[in-house]
């Protein structure tokens, strides 16, 4: 089952609410680091150029450019890539990670921009704050300290603390990081049929008392069994157990849930099922075995 | 008996793949590895996603069906609205209507943070003149460089108009860089209530005051204006703007009104980073005429020629931009 902690919603404009993996602050830590190992090597080698004309030529002009340009890198690099590879930069990518808008519309440039010039004053300048604190504090009276190192505190924690872990630019952004899902469709354990002809599983009928017993988390329990048999992680004997069990509550009479346990299990989950999801076109969800 | 989702998926299964197929590409290689037909299918594919997933939801009981389309629709939408298309001209849109449009959305805090500005250099203008040894608190002696009070005349004069002709571009993009991150810190800094961004305002208007105060002690005041201006009109009406972004910003935090202080905050931040934008193209129009045009050209009258007409297009482009013109046969979209 998910748990809210590290899923985020939104609403598309569609209306229908989609679910995400809240990206970690670890992930996202680590697309960061990636992306200023790609700036610092991009920056090494525009200084190396930039130094390289501006001596043979002895002109200014290259230096002029290189300035001009690294300037564009540091503060361009995230919102470029952010809006022209889908709210994802390099490291971003690397990681599996998107930047989404908050509201459920497309990302907008605005907020690209908006999340990014915050960078600077949460990331760079708590870090010079730790670094080189004359710098920042400069010749600031001792009692402006206090409240400066709190709210500089406050946003470095911010990303640990709140629960969509949203640092400061996201919040000023309304922009939200998130891991790209993976989807993978196993197959349907209702769907499967006997492989003997001589004896199909619709053969196999219970009546309505008898699927009156379980609800959605039995059955939940119940697919699962089966998938982990089908990889072979259950065996004959796991299911043997559970068939006699649910033969016992139900009151199923005869031999085949211990002769024949999966083939049992397959009959009983399928009309389970089918009687759950009758239900529910009825507006009646039976949660568990314990719900009415 | 058959559960009905298990009819449900068949019929709709192939739809998925199709769509997982192309989310897969669209993720892995960008948008442009799709080809026409592709781009169409998409949205539509994805919103008959969208309904299968809203149908399973409340009638199907398989919990990894449902986590499938769950999956799979959130691929789809990170590939639909990941970002806006850029269309042809969005650049010169933002430049010049979103752009004024915000700034004159923002002119309550455009006017305050002009109205600090201005404090400063009456405050600093008004204790210079008690007392001169007021200059070294508002002038950072980096910035100073030798114009202070203890400097002669003819020295200070010879500032306003020593044409040195070494390295302009340099000195242009270093002004350039030097302004645009006090601009953009000015913005950034409003998350912590306005406060750093009213003080940085202000002690610019000191700055500011102190140089008109000083030279204008030595009959200079005048030669000063015309050197100030060319640039000073979109370098300090750049500053402003960041400096009324940032205080939309603060103001969101302490004034959110009925919103929450978070819905406050992403309201204002992408407006104002609007204006944060333009104003980088401000400094950067400004950086050109201080670090090429102040240096070269040395006559008065032409000092405040080109001030006017900075003065001209600045204002117009600030109040004029972006406004919707009395047709209303066509709207501009």
């Amino acid at each position: 089952m998910r748990n809210p902690r590290d899923h985020i919603e939104i609403v598309g404009p569609e209306g229908v609410p989609l679910s995400f993996p809240t990206a970690t602050v670890m992930e996202r830590g680590f697309a960061f680091m990636v992306d200023m190992l790609v700036i610092a090597l991009i920056t090494a080698v525009m200084i190396i150029m930039g130094v390289t004309l501006a001596g043979f030529g002895g002109l200014s002009e290259p230096l002029a450019i290189l300035m001009v340009g690294l300037f564009v890198l540091a503060y361009g690099y995230f919102t470029f890539f952010e809006i022209h590879w889908q709210g994802a930069t390099p490291g971003k990518r690397l990681m599996n990670l998107k930047v989404i808008s908050r509201d459920g519309t497309g990302l907008s440039a605005e907020a690209v921009i908006a999340r990014n010039l915050m960078r600077e004053v949460e990331l760079f300048v708590p870090f010079i704050a730790l670094t080189h604190p004359e710098q920042v504090f400069g010749r600031a009276p001792w009692w402006l300290l206090v409240p400066t190192a709190a709210w500089v505190l406050t946003m470095l924690l911010l990303p640990f603390l709140a629960r969509e872990r949203t640092r400061v630019g996201d919040i000023v952004g309304r922009t939200l990081v998130v891991r790209v899902p993976r989807a993978k469709l196993l197959a349907d354990e209702a769907a499967r049929v006997s492989l003997v002809p001589s004896a199909p599983d619709d053969a196999l009928r219970f009546s309505a008392d008898q699927l009156a017993h379980y609800g959605e988390t039995e059955l939940e329990t119940l697919a699962d069994l089966m998938r982990r048999h089908e990889l072979r992680e259950a065996t004959l004997q796991d299911l043997g157990v559970v068939a006699a069990a649910i033969a016992r509550k139900i009151r199923f009479e005869g031999p085949l849930p211990q002769h024949d346990p999966a083939r049992f299990l397959r009959a009983f989950y399928k009309q389970q099922r089918a009687a759950l999801e009758k239900g529910l076109l009825f507006g009646k969800r039976k949660a568990s075995k314990h719900a009415d | 008996m058959t559960p009905r989702s298990v009819a449900f998926r068949a019929e709709r299964e192939a739809q998925w793949k199709e769509l997982d197929g192309l989310v897969e590409r669209a993720l892995r290689s960008g948008m442009k590895s799709l080809h026409e037909g592709e781009l169409r299918k998409l949205p539509v594919l994805y919103r008959a996603t969208l309904s299968s997933l809203s149908v399973a939801r409340r009638t199907a009981l398989d919990r990894s069906l449902i986590d499938y389309l769950e999956a799979l629709a959130a691929r789809a939408y990170l590939a639909v609205y990941g970002s806006r298309r850029s269309t042809r001209g969005a650049l010169r849109r933002a430049l010049f209507h979103s752009f004024p449009q915000q700034v004159r959305a923002l002119w309550r805090e455009v006017a305050l943070s002009f109205g600090i500005t201005t404090l400063g250099v009456v405050v600093a203008i008004a204790l210079m003149n008690v007392d001169q040894g007021w200059y070294d608190a508002f002038v950072d002696p980096s910035l100073a460089s030798g114009r202070d009070p203890q400097a002669s005349t003819e020295s200070l004069r010879e500032v306003l108009y020593s044409g040195e002709n070494q390295a302009l571009s340099f000195f242009a993009s270093f002004l350039f860089v030097h302004n645009a991150r006090i601009g953009m810190a000015c913005f950034a800094l409003g998350f912590a209530a306005g406060i750093p961004t009213a003080l940085l305002l202000f002690t610019n208007g000191l700055m500011l005051g102190a140089f008109l105060s000083l030279y204008a002690s030595r009959g200079l005041l005048i030669p000063l204006i015309g050197w100030l201006l060319p640039h000073g009109i979109p370098e300090i009406g750049a500053v402003v703007l960041c400096g009324a972004a940032g205080l939309h910003l603060g103001r969101a935090m302490l004034l959110p009104g009925r919103r929450t202080i978070r819905d406050a905050l992403g309201d204002s931040g992408r407006r104002a980073a609007m204006v944060v934008a333009g104003s980088v193209v401000l400094f950067g129009i400004a950086g050109v005429i201080e670090g090429v045009f102040r240096q070269v050209v040395q006559d008065d009258a032409l000092r405040f020629a080109l001030a006017g007409f900075n003065a001209i297009w600045f204002f117009g482009w600030l109040l004029l931009g972006g406004r919707k013109r009395n047709r209303p046969d066509t709207d501009s979209a």
